[in-house]
């Protein structure tokens, strides 16, 4: 194998003592997987096994379970019966809804067949061909895609969105993840960085990519290994664009940080890239994660999405990253721009009446009171005049409407921790503010390497662990 | 020519998290933040302005605007709490303990905006304005628990929002109102905007009589003179702009030294008219000479953002050894404190 292989002597010399002393060390946080261990003997610590899908046996055997079922009903000629309940409506459900709304069998806990009307049928018809597809799938071991699923019977499935609430709900109502019945999403997300993915067929992905926008992750199920090599960091971004150019400009490389990984959910971030996530942070507990995103309301949402998960799929698994950080933007960033870099309109505007009016009014003006005062140095601030005020914006008010639903989401939680107030104070700091910005807002000429740089160092120094 | 202002007392970590907004009676000292719980101090028993009172569970998404009146009663006070919802807090003169009065209903209907943001109490702590971010002010009666007026600033306004710097608002809607002040004599509403507008209604006439431009970024905080002739509005130009109310007209601008004024929270007028206090967000108090136009004081004990200065205004009773006769002052902000500054005498 050629993973550093240098790297890999100096972690395990030959020599008989410090083999020794090597075995005394504590040891390595990548050991907390079992299976990881095994392999370890023989491969460098930088390579961490990903655990193999456990449930995917049990989903198996449930998904065989159900169509036993299936088969026995019709052997007897009875009504068949197939389990389906909505994982939107858990938590609000209650008996008399169930039963008032089970006419237009929108809010049953069953599907039938025969059905009790068209719809019906047609619901039947289309969760047990996703049954049927999740069996085969499961059998042959390979993954399928939703978008693969619909393509197979559009006709029957009428659009995207069926499929994606059935598969949910199936999974939901079996009591699995939408993995294990090995139906994944199309890919969304994108990586980038010194990262080595092997996968389960023997392939090996490269993370630091042919172009300059990443690869797309894959789905984790199908990732056998990872090789971390040397990174020191991983860093997820809201948005595709700063993405880009930080994979364009290798930051990943370049960074005074380290070494590193850039990670995009391309927005709101898809459960294949949060379980993508959750596993690399399962695999490399000590690997700080980082995550930059928007000052407006959207931005908290999706930094909530990634460390709560999001609250339609809360029956998924290793989807949540509690120990993911914010790194930015906030709201000290937004008041630093306030006071270093107003724009040039406003000091147009403040100088004109100013002038005119000291000559003809009594009360005198106050011309700067100090003339001692010497011009405040503007090293590279006063080059971002040009575009800050194009970063930064007036909330709208769907932008503070949505605020304050994210607020009331922190506040009906009944002990939020830590990472849950600094959000809701970064909320009511926006709303106060009336300001959103954008990751731009800080950037230098859209070069924000520097913000970067330093955001990640001191934040590196003064490691507070969340709760 | 400076004035000499001394930190008189500061009370630490007063909020669990930052403050956002302080409101004085004669007696005591009103804080929120963005915790539920509302504080009261009391400023006249000691000069360590002990807690009198905490309020508990009174906006469970925190606070962010209080008002009083400086020199009424003092037995009213309202707070505006971030899910929108602004309650009425009445003082029982025996008990001197506050309770909760009333809260005042908010619209079903889509098409009005219930949301609250700035609010002001009226002199007789009868009446309270308050903004929305629609651009209206609504005024409240108190006692009859009913709106009595409307002021539209939106396009529908008469002559009112053609400064030409409406921030992409729709036809028919106001720019976002973030202040609001009425004047001690009762005659005039003022609003400051999200655009920059500052608009002043003649309460009588129950009609806008100035719109005033002139610092063309969002205003954050205004204040009415005590002799109710001059309005001081200011916000994100980071200056503050004073009004002459007979006529309309922009007279004074009041300009921090330094080539790049951070963004100012809030001002108030001290009791005779001659001084404006004002907080910005780079952490600085500021005590300015109006009729001289000049900075005369400033203080910068943090670096972070104060959100609400206020002076304390003159109280009856005799203070507490130790607090002087001079005029006292109080600022608080993103340090979660409440810093209480007195005049130093013989100056």
């Amino acid at each position: 194998m050629y993973f550093c292989p240098i790297r890999n002597r100096f972690l395990h010399p030959a020599s008989q003592p410090t083999t020794s002393i090597a075995r005394e060390q504590p040891p390595p946080p990548v050991r907390q997987l079992s299976s990881a261990t095994v392999v370890r003997r023989r491969e460098p610590r930088n390579i961490v096994t990903i655990p193999q899908n456990q449930s995917a046996n049990e989903a198996l055997k449930r998904i065989e379970a159900l169509l036993e079922t299936i088969v026995d009903a019709i052997s007897v000629g009875g009504p068949i019966v197939i389990p389906y309940r909505r994982s939107t409506n858990a938590q609000t459900l209650n008996q008399d809804a169930s039963v008032e709304n089970s006419r237009d069998g929108r809010y049953m806990d069953s599907v039938r067949f025969p059905g009790r009307n068209p719809q019906e049928l047609r619901r039947f018809e289309a969760l047990f061909r996703i049954i049927e597809i999740s069996h085969e799938a499961l059998l042959s071991g390979t993954l399928i895609t939703k978008r693969n699923i619909y393509y197979q019977n559009m006709e029957l499935f009428k659009s995207q969105s069926v499929v994606d609430e059935m598969v949910d709900n199936l999974a939901f109502t079996l009591g699995l993840g939408r993995s294990d019945l090995n139906i994944v999403a199309t890919a969304k997300g994108l990586i980038a960085g010194q990262m080595k993915l092997i996968m389960r067929g023997g392939t090996i992905i490269n993370c630091t990519g042919s172009s300059d926008s990443g690869v797309l992750l894959p789905s984790i199920n199908a990732v056998e290994k990872v090789n971390f090599q040397s990174v020191k960091w991983l860093l997820v971004i809201e948005k595709d664009a700063t993405f880009r150019t930080l994979s364009a400009s290798r930051y990943y490389d370049v960074s005074r940080a380290g070494k590193g990984i850039l990670v995009t959910g391309k927005g709101y971030p898809d459960l294949a890239t949060r379980k993508f996530l959750a596993a690399i942070h399962a695999a490399r507990p000590r690997l700080p994660m980082w995550a930059l995103v928007d000052f407006d309301p959207h931005g908290i949402s999706i930094l909530r999405t990634y460390q709560y998960g999001s609250q339609r799929l809360n029956h998924e698994e290793n989807t949540k990253l509690p120990r993911l950080r914010w790194l930015g933007i906030r709201s000290a960033d937004v008041i630093l721009q306030t006071i270093s870099t107003p724009d040039r309109s406003a000091n147009n505007q403040q100088s004109q009446p100013s002038q005119d009016l000291s000559s003809q009014e009594s009360i005198a003006l106050s011309v700067n009171v100090s003339q001692d005062e010497r011009p405040a140095k503007r090293p590279r601030t006063r080059r971002m005049r040009s575009h800050q005020s194009d970063c930064t914006a007036p909330l709208t008010e769907a932008d503070r409407e949505k605020a304050i639903s994210l607020l009331q989401d922190i506040c009906t939680t009944a002990r939020p921790d830590n990472m849950a107030k600094e959000h809701k104070l970064e909320l009511q700091k926006m709303l106060m503010l009336n300001v959103k910005a954008e990751i731009q807002a800080v950037d230098d000429f859209g070069d924000i390497t520097n913000w970067l740089d330093e955001r990640v160092l001191s934040q590196s120094r003064h490691q507070i662990p969340p709760d | 020519m400076s004035k000499q202002y001394l930190t008189l007392h500061t009370v630490d970590q007063a909020h669990p998290t930052e403050i956002f907004s302080l409101a004085p009676t004669s007696t005591s000292l009103i804080s929120a933040s963005g915790s539920s719980h509302l504080l009261i101090h009391s400023t006249t028993t000691s000069s360590s302005f002990p807690l009198s009172q905490t309020l508990s569970n009174a906006h469970r998404l925190g606070c962010h605007h209080l008002a009083t009146s400086r020199s009424g009663p003092g037995n009213t006070f309202a707070s505006v709490g971030f899910g929108g919802e602004t309650k009425i807090w009445r003082r029982s003169p025996d008990t001197d303990k506050w309770s909760h009065y009333w809260t005042l209903p908010t619209p079903t209907s889509k098409t009005e905006k219930g949301d609250v943001w700035a609010v002001s109490l009226s002199q007789d702590e009868g009446y309270l304005a308050c903004t929305t971010s629609d651009g209206r002010i609504h005024v409240w009666d108190l006692e009859g628990r009913a709106k009595v007026q409307t002021y539209e600033t939106g396009a529908s306004a008469g002559g009112g929002n053609n400064s030409g710097n409406g921030g992409g608002n729709g036809v028919g809607t106001g720019s976002f109102a973030m202040a609001v002040d009425l004047s001690r004599d009762g005659k005039f509403t003022a609003s400051g905007h999200e655009n920059g507008g500052v608009y002043v209604f003649n309460n009588d006439a129950g009609r806008m009589v100035f719109s005033l431009s002139g610092l063309a970024k969002p205003i954050r905080t205004l204040s009415f003179s005590p002799g109710c002739r001059r309005l001081a509005a200011a916000g994100n130009a980071g200056i503050i702009a004073i009004y002459d109310m007979q006529h309309g007209e922009h007279v004074a601008n009041l300009v921090p030294t330094g080539s790049r004024p951070a963004w100012i929270t809030s001002i108030d007028w001290n009791d005779t008219g001659e001084y404006l206090l004002s907080g910005s967000l780079d952490g600085k108090v500021r005590v300015w000479d109006v009729a001289k136009g000049v900075c005369v004081a400033t203080h910068s004990e943090t670096e972070s953002a104060i959100w609400s200065v206020k002076w304390l205004p003159k109280s009856e009773k005799t203070l507490a050894p130790g607090m002087g006769k001079g005029e006292m002052f109080v600022a608080a902000g993103a340090n979660r404190s409440l810093t209480f500054y007195r005049e130093a005498t013989g100056s």
